[in-house]
């Protein structure tokens, strides 16, 4: 193969390798977070995901994390890991918005949910102000 | 938009948007944060009328600034209407600083869905 044709594969192959790089993680369990008080994405927010332990009464933590510029956390948990239970999604609200120089109302939003068919996709986001916000179960 | 009864410090109002109808005869209590000990401690506990409102949560003696939590029992709610709720219950975390002001947090709830604002 000439010089130049090789020069174009090994472009071409970095380029797919960028591509599957930026690809996010398949996660069951999505959320989004919106700043509804400035009509942007939340970014930056530190939110952590907890699954119940029922013998103790307490929560294990499952992962930890911040959300990216669309306000989105890729790769929450894996299939495998996705099982029946109660689990938690936490936000760190104060923070967020202390960040932006501002107060909160919520220093933190804490949203438990019930999973009995780990089958299926669950999208949980939130839509905050600094004294409002709303979730709902999406897919 | 719902408002606060007339000399009540602290009230909610719970919604059923699926059924357009007050969310009554819910359980709910109040916590406060002991920040010391990081622990909740139970200030109150009601239910809410046919109305959907529960007022008198707090006294005036007992309204001192810090974080307090409502938590309502969602589950135990959806099942006296024979249904299930993906929320076992939904818990509201906010932050008192202002004690001059009054403050309603209303809860507007379907059984997959929920949302809160403070009004007065």
């Amino acid at each position: 193969m000439s010089i130049r044709l090789q020069h174009i594969k090994d472009h071409i192959l970095a380029a797919n390798q960028c591509a599957e790089m930026s690809s996010p993680p398949y996660s069951p369990l999505t959320t989004h977070v919106l700043n509804t008080g400035r009509g942007i994405p939340a970014a930056s927010m530190v939110i952590s995901l907890h699954l119940r332990n029922h013998t103790a009464a307490s929560w294990t933590l499952l992962r930890t994390g911040a959300t990216n510029d669309d306000g989105r956390c890729p790769g929450l948990i894996t299939r495998e890991a996705f099982v029946p239970g109660v689990y938690k999604m936490r936000f760190e609200t104060g923070r967020y918005w202390e960040a932006l120089g501002e107060t909160c109302f919520y220093p933190y939003v804490e949203i438990v949910f019930t999973i009995t068919d780990a089958a299926q996709k669950f999208h949980v986001p939130l839509l905050l102000s600094r004294f409002s916000y709303s979730t709902y179960r999406g897919s | 938009m719902t408002t606060s009864k007339t000399g009540s410090l602290l009230t909610t109002h719970v919604l059923n948007t699926a059924d357009g109808v007050p969310g009554a005869r819910m359980a709910l209590s109040l916590h406060r944060l002991d920040p010391q000990m990081a622990l909740w401690n139970l200030v109150s506990k009601g239910t809410t009328d046919e109305d959907g409102q529960c007022s008198d949560l707090i006294s005036r003696d007992e309204f001192t600034a810090g974080m307090y939590k409502l938590r309502f029992e969602t589950r135990q709610y959806w099942e006296s209407l024979c249904q299930s709720s993906f929320y076992p219950y939904i818990e509201i975390v906010f932050t008192i600083t202002d004690l001059d002001q009054t403050f309603h947090l209303p809860l507007l709830l379907s059984r997959y869905s929920y949302s809160t604002y403070k009004g007065i």
